[in-house]
């Protein structure tokens, strides 16, 4: 599923919806204030004791704080309509002026604002707990906002049937008290601050799980919201030690809504980077540099690519390396899918999706540049497939040369060996008995069974020597160099380690094949075959000083050698300049 | 009566070498075809001689040789034969380390050869040393120009000193006086500018040291 058909899949708030609860809350907003403003006239007026939340300051403070949570949460719904945070916040603002509904004079007026004393708290839960995706993602969070809400909006209206308030400073009737009981009420309120302080934990308790467990994208949509918590839950925690911190907590519930609205608008800086994207994909960059510039625009350096094979049915990296296997569709995983073909796969930061407009548009805009290395990555890797296969072909070669020499030694030499065996046999049992012809022809057969047995030794020897197999490299050169009688063969060799069959093959055939090169060709009085294998590379090198002008011919020997040679990813280089001798080197990098 | 253990796993060479053994005049105490046979062989009638194919399973590559060196580590006085099919100076180099006594590598066809399978195995029951004449001929081979400094002759001698022959040896099989096979070994150990060895295991070193040309170490 791409990112677009999950965008969709969301469910949108409609606007009317979001701005008519906006347009009633500006509405009780002006009527909470006129009502605070009378309340603490009419306070003034009676002589009585001002609390704090009924100051002039409380109520300029308090006024802001719940427009500031209209405001931001229309700002946020315009740029996210997809994201419910919005709509949570202008529900917040709509809450806090509620609970300011029951200073009202008129009866039933204020006996309804009883039901709501508590409005904010509800939507604030769920606010915290919903942010910055907008969805409570998990059933233990479902449950949390639940019993807030039970709280808020079951709990206190029940305890406002008990609530007596003609007995306050300021008698107001409540129309819909069914009985005066103060056990109820404070029985009622001691539940309420039982489950407010459980909440209020599971809260905290959630948003340092999700602060320890988030990557950095996920880091910068928390970090204002969480530091804006953190001052709230200081100055509150100050504001009795130091009185000049009294209204800290006020002024930080007011800038509450401005952290809430910065951590949803961060995708604003997400598109910034966006633009910045399509900048630098202008010019053409390997797939290293196309990463880190994804990485970079969506602010998660965990971020990888991998390459969509359709002839492997698999992801591979940039280089074309296979890479294992991606499950599922998780918030992790984004697929790269225009046109329904699929061509790349994001692993990133889970919280990158709640970036869904970002990481959309940087999908979007790198889209033709994935694409360009989707194919790059295509072609490495069936290039590597073509190395690796090169390789195999030469192993299994090798490995069929090896057979073909021990099944001559198996099969036909002991033949041989057994006939030869019953002549001789044959012949001494005879004696003095045969006559001299007969003699002579038997062992004439012997004769001629001892040379097929030498032949057939050296046919073997030259389709895969034994000794390289049995000792190793060095061991079947200096048997090499044994062997050839004319011109001199020196064999200089550094301590090689036994490598891979095919590599040591490879070197061994190197040397034998431009050895019979110079042989036939080359008119040389010394040859020099020198062998080393020096931080992972084995290198060979065979030098006459013979007539030179060699060259790599189609059907030649050396085309084969560097064949061989390059299909084992090695170097192959033939100098060979009329008059200056013929040096044929390979070096082939290979681990013991 | 020399006391042989056979260890060939082919039946059909198997059973014809140790016919050719008896015919020898030798005792064939036990006909083994894989290496862990063998050596239970060898500690079980503590024979004179192992007679060793080379090839054995179950990789048959090297397991014959490995086997053979077991043996003339645990069993000093067990010689051993190896039967090789491979004409190549490694194999019985690795096989008689730093003491060529009791031990010895001939090609597998020389069973053919007139009683040149009996003569070795008495040579490596005495305590001696026998290299397949191939071998030799291949580590003496002309491009050792080094060599050019003997004479015919003393080319002969030193090949006879190398497959593992006594002075006496030598004498008889080029039909020449012991006196006059003694000059001519003092004459060879002198123009090779070798440290003179008396007649046994040391010279066979010294002429097989001198022979087998051994790789530099490191570059020029």
């Amino acid at each position: 599923m791409g990112v677009v058909a999950e965008a969709r899949a969301r469910l949108v708030w409609p606007r009317p919806l979001v701005y008519g609860f906006a347009g009633f809350g500006a509405l009780l907003g002006a009527l909470a204030l006129q009502l605070k403003a009378q309340h603490i006239q009419r306070i003034h007026h009676l002589g009585l004791r001002l609390d704090g939340s009924y100051s002039l300051a409380g109520l300029v403070l308090g006024g802001l704080g719940g427009f500031a949570f209209l405001v931001a949460g229309l700002l946020a719904h315009a740029r996210r309509p997809d994201n419910r945070v919005g709509l949570l916040m202008v529900l917040v603002g709509v809450g806090f002026f509620a609970e300011d509904v029951q200073l009202a004079l008129d009866g039933w007026v204020h006996s309804i604002g009883l039901l709501l004393v508590r409005a904010a708290d509800g939507f604030l839960v769920h606010l915290v707990l919903a942010f910055p995706g907008g969805r409570l993602a998990t059933r233990p969070l479902r449950l949390l906002a639940g019993l807030a809400y039970a709280a808020v909006f079951v709990l206190i209206p029940i305890r406002a049937l008990f609530l007596d308030t003609r007995r306050r400073d300021l008698p107001k009737p409540n129309m819909l008290m069914i009985a005066d009981s103060d056990r109820i009420v404070h029985g009622l309120g001691a539940v309420y601050d039982a489950i407010g302080l459980v909440v209020a934990l599971a809260v905290v308790g959630v948003l340092v799980h999700r602060w320890v467990r988030a990557g950095p994208p996920g880091r910068r949509v928390l970090a204002p919201v969480f530091v804006t918590g953190v001052l709230g839950a200081a100055s509150t925690i100050a504001s009795p030690l130091w009185l000049e911190l009294a209204w800290a907590p006020r002024i930080v519930f007011c800038l509450l809504p401005l952290a809430f609205l910065v951590g949803v608008l961060r995708v604003l800086l997400g598109r910034t980077a966006v633009g910045t994207l399509l900048a630098a994909l202008r010019e053409p960059m390997s797939a290293a540099q196309l990463e880190a510039a994804l990485a970079r625009t969506l602010g998660d350096p965990s971020l990888r690519i991998g390459y969509w094979r359709p002839d492997a049915q698999a992801f591979v990296d940039g280089d074309g390396r296979a890479l294992p296997p991606i499950t599922g569709t998780g918030d992790g995983v984004t697929l790269v899918e225009p046109g329904g073909r699929r061509v790349a796969v994001l692993v990133h930061d889970p919280a990158l999706r709640e970036d869904g407009h970002v990481l959309a548009a940087a999908t979007a805009a790198a889209e033709l540049a994935l694409e360009n290395q989707r194919l790059t990555a295509e072609v490495r890797a069936q290039l590597a497939e073509v190395r690796d296969l090169a390789g195999r072909l030469v192993t299994a070669g090798d490995a069929e040369r090896r057979r073909l020499e021990r099944d001559l030694h198996d099969g036909a030499q002991q033949q041989l060996v057994t006939a030869a065996l019953a002549l001789r046999t044959a012949a001494r049992r005879l004696g003095g008995a045969a006559e001299p012809q007969t003699a002579a022809l038997l062992s004439a057969g012997v004769d001629g069974l001892d040379a097929a047995i030498g032949e057939l030794r050296e046919l073997a020897r030259g389709i895969h020597p034994a000794i390289l197999n049995d000792a190793g490299l060095v061991p079947a050169l200096q048997a090499l160099a044994e062997r050839t009688p004319e011109p001199e063969v020196r064999l200089r060799a550094a301590s090689v380690p036994r490598l891979p069959a095919a590599h040591e093959a490879t070197g061994y055939f190197v040397a034998a094949e431009a050895l019979t090169n110079t042989l036939k060709h080359a008119g040389a009085r010394r040859v020099c075959i020198a062998v080393e294998y020096e931080e992972g590379v084995l290198r060979i090198e065979v030098t006459d000083d013979g007539v030179g002008g060699a060259d790599v011919r189609p059907g030649g020997g050396l085309l084969g050698l560097r064949d061989r040679v390059t299909a084992l990813g090695g170097e192959f280089v033939l100098r060979s300049d009329p008059g200056h001798g013929t040096s044929v080197s390979a070096a082939i990098a290979c681990r013991p | 009566m020399t006391r042989v253990v056979l260890a060939e796993d082919a039946p059909l060479i198997r059973d014809a070498i140790a016919g050719l053994l008896r015919d020898g005049g030798c005792e064939v105490v036990a006909l083994v075809g894989e290496p862990a046979g063998l050596r239970a062989a060898i500690a079980d009638t503590r024979p004179s001689v192992a007679v060793v194919d080379i090839r054995m399973p179950p990789t048959h590559t090297v397991e014959g040789l490995e086997a053979a060196v077991d043996i003339r580590r645990e069993h000093p006085e067990v010689g051993v034969l190896l039967l090789s099919q491979y004409l190549e100076a490694h194999y019985p180099l690795t096989l008689f380390g730093a003491d060529p006594r009791g031990v010895g590598y001939l090609l597998k066809e020389r069973v053919s050869g007139a009683g040149e399978l009996v003569e070795a195995v008495r040579a490596v029951a005495g305590g001696g040393c026998v290299l397949d004449p191939g071998v030799v001929a291949l580590l003496m081979g002309g491009r050792r120009t080094g060599l050019a400094v003997l004479s015919e002759r003393e080319r002969e001698v030193l090949a006879l000193m190398a497959e593992g022959l006594s002075n006496a040896a030598i004498a008889r099989r080029l039909y020449l006086t012991g006196k006059t096979v003694e000059s001519h070994v003092r004459s060879i150990f002198a123009r090779l500018g070798l440290p003179e060895e008396p007649d046994g295991h040391r010279r066979v070193l010294a002429v097989l040291a001198h022979l087998r040309e051994r790789p530099f170490q490191g570059w020029p």
